[in-house]
């Protein structure tokens, strides 16, 4: 507010002008045009609230109830159910498992993706190359699991390439044993996946301008100074993003578990995801099942929400 | 410096592309190697579904087939035994009605969002954006027990509904960065000539929509295509499943069919996409990039 | 726009013309969990159809974890299905702890007045005072066995136990790998286990069930020691292989360990029975212990709406009058305990005639004996042991159902 030389106050020059006059006229056009947006937001809103949002809550509320099997819904019981979560092998080895798959699914996709887009960038008939290499990211992760469930069969694909290699047949269920089949798994959603960030990382490459490219190499710079100061930068939001998106979805990955481990004694420990599933639809546990997917929510917030606050630092050093 | 990301010229691109790759052999022998990593399991379903269970079974998976002719018996005693017929049906109707609505109904909201201004806009954006940030487990027990209360469980209605819901999120964040990014003379204009809020959107900033649009109907429509635990939870009964359903039912308890006839099943249920891709394609990649930035 | 309003009018369309679901024609269905049988099941509601004057359909659940989740929600809201088939032991108690599940007695007077039941098959399905299932299916667990292979070894159907394990000598050492035994579809590490239990230790093996003996006792060891030592000596097939019935019908393995419900399967598979394979009662350790076989029996249920019901009852009545069971018995190769009906092929009807000479005591099946939440995780170490049948792993599965057990009953007290 422009002050007058005679010091008038905030509040008598606001008297004067008719500003509250003019604010009341605004504020009711506001009000009006809210019930405008809200007619339009409506059926959005109304599902979302009802069959996203209203959800989460009840799904906390079953969480400290005893429900279970047919009964027990009404009965309060406190934070029995997480508290029987820490010490019981089968979810500390799904967490486990679940930390793995997480870290692994961001960071080979991502690495080799990276690399798969810089090395085919300078490739002929590279092209064809992506789109071979893109198109397993829009198969369903089921009819990937179901393919490559047979190409790690005793009598499969990988055993059959391996006993050419080595000359006498190969029978590794690779899909049986506790060592491999993690490892085989990851694979096979690393095979899905690289598409995508290749793609997404070739079109930032080439959406980079060329005169700041130019004009780095004109002053000297070396191929990997380019790279380190003014390609990355430009990656970086999308690869930022990537990176959020894919630790959201590998913490509820199921369809490639579930699928591709249906004969793996172990099943149900394969990640958290499985592991809730089985005890809410198989044992009937649906508070302790409600508390496992209350954990799987507030690791997955304190993870994004560390990952969002990295991003707004690296926002903040490329500026 | 970041991107002007909507003015991504796609052709200069390629063109630019085509220009700077060199004839360079070496490297290319070195990436045909690499890709026949994604080449061989592709390979091994087209070889394996012209093969009948004895032929499967007696040769190298990698085989050649001994004849087309098996396909035919394949692809028949897949479609009956696995239900392909209605999972198609019931995916294709969740698909199109679920996703179209969706984007309708975020176009709806985008549009209240940032073409009218009221208080706390943020807030009622956030509120509709808390949908995508929770994980799919917190919402299966409470919806798999209200549905079946309501009486909804393994309903067509029931899927259409939870799909439309869960397809709305990621397009309203979407159209309304775009709709910001849109000028607002024509819709001033056509205000100032009368025109109610309703005309302004359906005439005016609909049609400028299309492309966003289309690009997040077939994201949203790929991902109500390839789900599997929703239609296992929500909607198990036979006539009611998705696709992928049906598929994972029949690699589970139908496993003494035999691979051929799996991969089969597989790649009937995989066709729309794969075909939806390869005509769509430049829409693909908008979509893809739309949801990277 | 007129693209985009045809599309929208479409949608809207569809979604309204979606939400009008069909709800109330006078028809019965039969709600299971048992997609193979989903043909011979439409056989034989095709027939009850026809015989009820009311249309009758099945409908197939599938995996049986949803099916049991489909079942405890649809009871929750107070809405179980009319007719549906379940399994005995402890998940049939609870679903009757429900209150929802009607009493059969009436029906059950009227069918052993028939003379088709016996009270033995009735009893089966009593908890308390009360029946509450029908047999869908009575299957006891016997050796399926390939003819021919016997016939090339010379051998025949062992009577003691000594002769059983002679037989596998001769079999392996013609190369003929004796059993076939997977763990196709995660259920089936149970089977050798309860077999082998029943055979050297019944007690033990009932004790298992009440919480009396431990898994990592002496009479579990002595069993597992027994199973480490036959899959040493090769007598077992690839545990991996999807395809049990195949395996079998292929002579992969000369000899199948399964339920007599596998009979209808097998001969789809290409076998004859009867004359291309028979089966027989796995002799006991100890010859002079009675005559014993694994009884397995999944009821058919009614919900106390659908007893109130007169289609559904008739639909019941149907399913286990000699007709049906005789359409049942040709369609899916099973029989349901009618003395009046056919038997369904002649190998089922030379057991039954084995268990009337030799007087066979029925024991219950480990899958409905075991409390309900132990199914899943024991049977889990089970299948973990098939894949790597060392003593070492036998230990180590030993010590980890017996944590789960204790935890279990000490959770009970």
């Amino acid at each position: 507010m422009v002050k007058y030389i005679d010091r008038e106050s905030d509040a008598q020059l606001m008297q004067r002008i008719g500003w509250h006059q003019v604010k009341a006229v605004e504020d009711r056009a506001m009000r009006r045009n809210f019930w405008k947006a809200f007619a339009f937001m409506a059926p959005a809103l109304f599902l979302v609230c009802g069959l996203l949002l209203m959800p989460v809550v009840y799904n906390i509320y079953f969480s400290f109830t005893k429900w279970k099997k047919f009964a027990g819904l009404d009965e309060f019981a406190g934070f029995s159910n997480y508290a029987k979560l820490p010490g019981n092998p089968y979810f500390d080895e799904a967490f486990y498992n679940t930390a793995i798959w997480v870290a692994a699914s961001v960071v080979f996709p991502l690495a080799i993706g990276f690399g798969l887009a810089v090395f085919l960038r300078a490739v002929p008939f590279g092209n064809m190359f992506k789109n071979i290499i893109f198109l397993p990211r829009i198969l369903a992760p089921t009819a990937v699991a179901v393919i490559w469930f047979h190409v790690y069969a005793p009598h499969g694909v990988i055993n059959s390439l391996l006993a050419m290699v080595v000359g006498r047949p190969v029978d590794i269920g690779w899909l049986y044993q506790d060592n491999t089949v993690t490892p085989a798994i990851i694979a096979t959603f690393v095979w899905q996946s690289v598409g995508l960030v290749m793609v997404l990382v070739l079109l930032g490459l080439s959406a980079i301008p060329k005169d700041p490219l130019e004009a780095a190499r004109i002053d000297g710079a070396t191929n990997g100074q380019v790279f380190r100061h003014i390609v990355m930068p430009l990656l970086m939001p999308t690869l930022v993003v990537v990176t959020i998106l894919s630790v959201l979805s590998g913490f509820t990955t199921f369809d490639l578990l579930w699928v591709m481990g249906v004969g793996y004694p172990g099943q149900r420990t394969l990640s958290l995801a499985v592991y809730m599933y089985f005890e809410s639809f198989q044992k009937g546990s649906w508070a302790f099942g409600s508390a496992i997917a209350v954990v799987i929510g507030i690791v997955v917030f304190s993870v994004t929400w560390i990952q969002t606050l990295m991003q707004s630092r690296v926002d903040k050093m490329t500026r | 410096m970041a991107i002007a990301a909507h003015n991504i010229d796609f052709d200069a691109i390629e063109a630019r592309e085509r220009a700077a790759q060199k004839k360079n052999w070496p490297t290319f022998i070195l990436a045909l190697l690499v890709s026949m990593i994604w080449v061989v399991p592709f390979y091994y379903m087209v070889v394996s579904i012209f093969k009948t269970h004895a032929e499967y079974a007696a040769n190298n998976p990698l085989s050649l087939p001994e004849g087309l002719s098996p396909f035919f018996d394949n692809a028949i005693s897949a479609w009956n035994t696995a239900k392909m017929g209605a999972g198609f049906a019931n995916s294709a109707l969740y698909g199109f009605v679920g996703a179209g609505l969706a984007v309708f109904f975020a176009a709806m909201a985008a549009y209240g969002l940032t073409r009218i201004s009221f208080k706390r806009q943020n807030f009622w954006f956030m509120l509709i954006f808390a949908g995508t940030i929770f994980p799919f487990q917190i919402y299966l027990i409470p919806l798999f027990f209200a549905y079946q209360k309501i009486g909804i469980i393994n309903t067509h209605f029931g899927m259409l509904l939870f799909y439309t819901a869960v397809c709305i999120p990621f397009p309203v964040l979407v159209l309304r960065n775009y709709l910001n990014g849109l000028s607002r003379e024509m819709d001033e204009a056509a205000r100032m000539d009368g025109a109610s809020e309703f005309r302004v959107f359906w005439s005016i900033i609909l049609p400028n929509c299309i492309g966003p649009m289309t690009a997040t109907f077939l994201l949203q429509f790929t991902w109500i295509w390839n789900d599997l635990l929703f239609s296992t939870v929500l909607g198990n009964r036979e006539e009611v499943r998705s696709i992928m359903n049906s598929l994972q039912i029949f690699h589970g308890s139908y496993s003494t069919a035999g691979p051929n006839l799996t991969l089969t099943a597989a790649l009937i249920a995989s066709l729309p996409a794969i075909v939806l891709f390869l005509l769509l394609r430049r829409h693909f990649m908008e979509g893809m990039r739309v949801s990277g930035v | 726009m007129n693209f985009k309003t045809k599309l929208l009018s479409l949608a809207f369309a569809g979604f309204m013309s979606a939400s009008v679901v069909s709800v109330y024609a006078a028809e019965v269905t039969l709600v299971h969990d048992k997609p193979f049988w989903g043909e011979a099941l439409q056989k034989v509601v095709d027939a009850a159809t026809k015989s009820i004057g009311e249309t009758m359909k099945q409908n197939a659940y599938s995996p049986p974890e949803q099916f049991k989740a489909y079942m405890q929600s649809s009871i929750a809201a107070n809405d179980p299905p009319d007719i549906f088939t379940w399994w005995t032991g402890g998940v049939y108690e609870e679903l009757i702890k429900s209150g929802q599940i009607a009493e059969l007695d009436d029906i059950w007077a009227e069918m052993i007045k028939s003379g088709e039941f016996s009270e033995g098959v009735r009893d089966f399905y009593k908890v308390g005072d009360h029946i509450y299932g029908v047999p869908l299916h009575l299957s006891r667990w016997v050796v399926l066995y390939n003819k021919a292979n016997y016939t090339k070894v010379g051998i025949s159907e062992p009577k003691t136990w000594a002769e059983f394990l002679s037989n596998a000598e001769k079999l392996k050492a013609a190369g003929i790998t004796p059993f076939v035994a997977t763990t196709q579809d995660g259920w089936r590490g149970f089977i050798w286990f309860e077999e082998i239990m029943l055979r050297t230790n019944p007690e033990a093996y009932m004790g298992l069930h009440s919480g009396k003996i431990a898994y990592d006792s002496e009479p579990v060891r002595n069993a597992f020691k027994i199973w480490v030592d036959w899959y040493a000596k090769g007598y077992f097939t690839d545990p991996r292989s999807t395809e049990e019935v195949a395996d079998f019908a292929k002579n992969k393995g000369s000899m199948n360990l399964i339920g007599d419900w596998a009979v209808g399967l097998v001969e789809k598979a290409g076998m004859k029975p009867g004359t291309d394979f028979g089966a027989f009662i796995m002799p006991n350790m100890d010859a002079a212990l009675p005559s014993s076989a694994i009884l397995e029996g999944s009821p058919i249920m009614l919900s106390k709406k659908g007893l109130a019901k007169p289609e559904v009852v008739k639909a019941l009545k149907y399913f286990v009058s000699v007709e049906g069971a005789n359409v049942w018995a040709t369609a899916s190769g099973n029989g349901l305990g009618n003395s009046k009906a056919n038997p369904p092929n002649d190998v089922v009807n030379k057991i039954n005639q084995d268990v009337a000479a030799m007087k066979t005591v029925s024991y219950p099946r480990w899958w409905e004996a075991v409390p309900a939440d132990l199914q899943g995780e024991i049977v889990a170490e089970l299948n973990r042991f098939m894949l790597s049948p060392t003593m070492e792993t036998a230990e180590s599965v030993m010590a980890t159902t017996q944590k789960l057990n204790a935890a279990y009953w000490a959770d009970k007290q």
